[in-house]
């Protein structure tokens, strides 16, 4: 058995329970008195009761007390409400938008807990129906929490106390706003019977009420009437400051000299001034002024930049320092990775572009060999120690390679699982990632490849580049090894030429480079997940962050550690083995985000959705509790009216 | 109802004697007035010895009674010469013959008795006293009784003065207790008398039972009757408030009552009305009925109200 109210019954109890025992025991308090014969009194009193004017009265107050409780009671039970609403049984998706502008603090204490606060309210006006209804139906609502991907917090119910443990239950994020995955959720639940498995209320279309502030982004992807959604629009004030761009960066040519940039951006309708403090690990390096244009058409920007020497690694922190509505967005993070410079292995014939391309990069050492010379190499070395942090092989792949990180231009090492099914000719680039980390500011636009390998992947292989017939360049994943391939040799194209072959080379180092555990993306957006490969199956790693102490998670059977809750903006802390730690700065760096100005008008695919008017507010008040503490305080007093009676 | 006495001085002839522990209830100079009163019997009754009282027996006398006609045979000398000298024709004197009193003390020792302030033992046992030095100074037969529960113990046929002193012990040392069963006791009183003459009832009548077979058992056999009834002044003016649990002294009854003006007035009523009809019921049966409180004087209850009601002259 549950108990719904369980905090009311012990408030009644707590006054109803000693207010009856005060009556009974001073009932009880008489002073004793010795008489001679009691007959003479017993006598009086019989005659006062007789003969008191007031007598049939007081008989009947006790009657009218008692009926009037007896009303209060009945009247309960007939569960009556105020100010319902008409209608019949109706079932509601309560959508509630928990993603970054959600946590603004211009509606006291945040915009998401009063739109938890409106929905309970909204809960608490649902009709219930309870075990003395005769059939009649109760309306049902589930509730969806959504950021950039969306939660059932409470599938379909008419149980007001999960409801609204459900909303209690919603946690703040630093996500972005995407309404269609919630959409789809709710849709896709409309037609379940819900908790108390009501078939026949899944008939019913369920209608969608939303709390938001209207920040979403993919309000042009969603097709929606206006008569589905009722739109409640939480916040006031578009008064915040962010910063939605920042980067670290150590510099090629002396690495102990770190640049760092921010971008801020003014969301208010006047010019603003606000200090930048720059740390490096907690420790305040720098403060800067600035002061950032009033925003019109446009959001005002400004840029500041720190140039510092650090020579280690570090956690580099800005922070603009004045107190607005959204604080998620006041600081951004990037971690500065120590000064190391990579070891490669080239394994070439004779390739002076590859060469010089790779000698321009900032490498620790750069050791060509010739095929042979790789042969002869110890390969169980190669295979334990790893002393080379990349091995480039230019048209070559030997029959087995040792475990490592491998950049190999125009040709195809053995089982890896790629295959090659033919020659291409005459090829140009018609696509590629360039978000990609390889490919990044890399410019395939002008590669022509006057012959390349036909390749097929496997399944797991990643296209990063591709010619309008194939592969062009693709990442292959294997236990122990990373392999980027291009399906060309470099001298059957013009990309030699091209400063974006340098970059490429640049950026292939540095990807496979991190591939080794010593360099990994540790920028990442909120929701992005943190991942680690190469590891062995079953590594025990414990990560700390935002809102998270020492969780234990595990390496998959692949060697992969992967989280993805990173939905607080801040510094994540990896830990695993004795005493190896990697560091991730995950951000919001998010304009649509920051920019917290609530929307009254949602536009969805041609659709206006425009916010209820007022706030939400109880639509049906059950009076029964105060029937039912009506007919306890007349129990009180008709105890106490009998009790004054005279008796003998 | 109050009964109110007027206090007067009487000078005595006759010397006082008391005993020592008659000193303890009665005053040297009560005493000294008690000496020249005497019990008095409203009908003339009939006693076993030659006393000092009037019998409505016709004997030989010094006190003329009536006249009867002359029958030849009788004696000469009763002829009354002064009626013959004026109507011619001879008449007999008839004289009365004096006869003895029979008092019976009934003293309620019951529970009850003990309340009051001043208590209402402490008042029957000084009248008791009085009325007893009364009847035995002019040589009356006494006997005293005490009841509760039924008689509890009785000092029968006392005669003479030389009784005052064990009356005054019986009084002193009885005590007063327990519950009371008037109809047994007078039953028992009643099966154990001798002859008529007086019963003087000294008691409250707060009876649960009631008073009327009590006292029909006493009436029954041509006694006098005397139903004194002592209250205490805190059963006439009860001095109480508030919420009380009454508790009976003798059975231990409980009442539990809200004092109000109203229930006042009601008990007051109530009282009224009992002691009234025990008033009704002794006139309607020959009897007298006195109601005095414990915080009046017994020698004006003595000395002006039973004189005036002719228990004593």
């Amino acid at each position: 058995m549950e108990w719904l109210t369980p905090l009311t019954g012990l408030y009644a109890a707590a006054v109803a329970v000693p207010v009856l025992l005060l009556l009974y025991f001073l009932k009880l308090k008489r002073q004793e008195h010795i008489v001679s014969s009691t007959f003479l009194w017993k006598r009086a009193v019989q005659d006062l009761q007789v003969n008191a004017p007031f007598q049939r009265l007081r008989r009947n107050l006790l009657l009218l007390l008692q009926l009037l409780m007896l009303a209060a009671i009945l009247a309960a039970l007939g569960g009556p409400l105020l100010s319902m609403k008409p209608g019949e049984a109706r079932r509601y998706v309560l959508l509630i938008d928990r993603s970054a502008s959600m946590g603004a603090a211009d509606v006291d204490p945040t915009r998401l807990q009063e739109a938890g606060r409106q929905a309970k309210v909204f809960v608490e006006s649902l009709r219930g129906g309870g075990m003395l209804s005769l059939g009649q139906g109760s309306d049902q609502a589930m509730v969806v929490a959504f950021d950039d991907h969306a939660d059932v917090m409470c599938s379909f119910t008419s149980d007001k106390r999960q409801l609204t443990l459900a909303i209690d239950a919603i946690e703040q994020s630093d996500g972005r706003s995407l309404l269609g995955e919630a959409l789809t959720v709710a849709q896709a639940f409309a037609q379940s019977p819900g908790v108390e498995g009501n078939i026949r209320t899944a008939e019913s279309p369920a209608k969608l009420v939303l709390f938001s502030d209207g920040r979403i982004a993919d309000l042009d992807e969603i097709v929606i009437s206006a008569d589905e959604v009722e739109y409640h629009s939480i916040g006031q004030s578009p008064d915040n400051i962010a910063i939605t761009a920042m980067q670290a960066r150590r510099s090629y040519e002396d690495p102990q000299e770190v640049a760092i940039f921010a971008s801020l951006v003014n969301y208010t309708a006047e010019q603003t001034s606000c200090d930048v403090q720059l740390s490096i690990d907690d420790n305040v390096k720098a403060v800067r002024s600035l002061t950032i244009a009033a925003a019109g058409d446009t959001p005002g920007s400004a840029v500041v930049s720190f140039t510092i020497r650090h020579g280690d690694a570090a956690v580099v922190e800005v922070r603009q320092l004045r107190a607005d509505a959204l604080a998620a967005d006041d600081a951004a993070w990037a971690i500065l990775p120590a000064p190391r410079r990579l070891s490669v292995l080239l394994v070439t014939q004779g390739n002076p572009a590859l060469q010089s391309a790779l000698a321009a990069c900032p490498l620790d050492r750069l050791d060509p060999c010739t095929p042979a010379g790789f042969e002869a190499m110890d390969q169980g070395v190669l295979d334990v120690r790893q002393p080379y942090d990349v091995i480039v092989m230019d048209n070559y792949a030997p029959a087995k390679l040792p475990r490592g990180r491998y950049l190999l231009f125009g040709a195809v090492p053995n089982d890896i699982g790629i295959s090659i099914t033919g020659r291409l000719d005459n090829e140009l680039i018609a696509d590629w990632r360039n978000q990609h980390p390889v490919l990044k500011y890399v410019n395939l636009g002008n590669l022509f490849a006057a012959g390349a390998h036909q390749m097929t992947l496997p399944r797991d292989g990643e296209v990063l580049a591709e010619f309008a017939s194939g592969p062009a360049i693709a990442l292959v994943r294997r236990p122990g090894g990373t392999f980027l391939l291009t399906a060309f040799d470099c001298l059957e194209t013009n990309w030699p030429f091209e400063p974006s072959f340098v970059l490429f080379c640049y950026n292939s180092l540095m990807f496979l480079g991190s591939q080794s555990v010593s360099h990994l993306d540790t920028h990442l957006a909120v929701g992005q997940p943190i991942q680690i490969e190469g590891l062995p199956a079953g590594t025990a790693a414990r990560l700390s962050g935002p809102g998270i102490d020492a969780l234990a998670i595990e390496a998959n059977p692949s060697g992969v550690l992967r989280y993805a809750a990173t939905g607080r903006a801040g510094v994540y802390r990896l830990t695993w083995g004795s005493d190896i730690q990697r560091l991730f700065a995950v951000n919001l760096l998010d304009d649509q985000e920051s920019r917290i100005e609530p929307v009254r008008e949602i536009t969805a695919k041609g659709q206006t959705i425009t916010a209820q008017p007022n706030v939400v507010t109880r639509a049906n008040i059950e009076l029964w509790p105060w029937l039912v503490a009506a007919a306890l305080m007349l129990a009180c007093v008709e105890w106490l009216v009998y009790n004054r009676k005279m008796r003998i | 109802m109050y009964i109110f006495f007027l206090i007067f001085d009487m000078n005595t002839s006759k010397p006082s004697i008391s005993t020592g522990t008659l000193a303890q209830l009665l005053g040297p100079k009560f005493v000294a007035r008690l000496d020249t009163l005497d019990v008095v019997s409203r009908k003339i009754l009939q006693g076993r010895l030659h006393g000092e009282r009037r019998s409505k027996r016709r004997g030989q006398s010094v006190e003329f009674a009536d006249h009867r006609p002359y029958v030849p045979g009788d004696d000469l000398r009763f002829v009354d010469w002064n009626v013959y000298g004026r109507l011619e024709q001879l008449f007999l004197k008839l004289f009365l013959e004096d006869q003895d009193l029979t008092v019976q003390l009934v003293v309620d020792a019951s529970g009850s008795m003990t309340t009051g302030e001043p208590a209402k033992s402490r008042f029957v046992q000084q009248l008791a006293a009085a009325l007893g030095y009364v009847s035995l100074a002019g040589n009356n037969r006494l006997t005293l009784s005490f009841f509760a529960d039924g008689l509890v113990t009785q000092m029968p046929h006392m005669r003479g003065r030389n009784y005052v002193g064990r009356m005054a012990d019986l009084l002193l040392t009885t005590p007063f207790e327990g519950a009371s069963d008037f109809e047994k006791a007078c039953r028992q009183i009643a099966a154990g008398r001798i002859g008529t003459g007086i019963v003087i009832v000294l008691s409250d009548f707060l009876f649960k039972a009631g008073y009327e077979a009590g006292l029909r058992q006493l009436m029954g056999r041509q006694y006098d009757l005397y139903a004194i009834q002592v209250l205490s002044p805190q059963e006439v003016d009860p001095p109480l408030g508030g919420d009380l649990r009454l508790i009976d002294i003798e059975d231990a009854d409980e009442s539990e009552i809200t004092v109000s003006a109203a229930l006042m007035a009601h008990y007051k009523r109530n009282l009224s009305a009992y002691c009234n009809e025990l008033g009704q019921f002794c006139t309607r049966r020959g009897g007298v009925h006195i109601l005095a409180t414990s915080s009046d004087s017994v020698e004006t209850l003595v000395l002006n109200y039973l004189r005036r009601v002719r228990l004593l002259r």
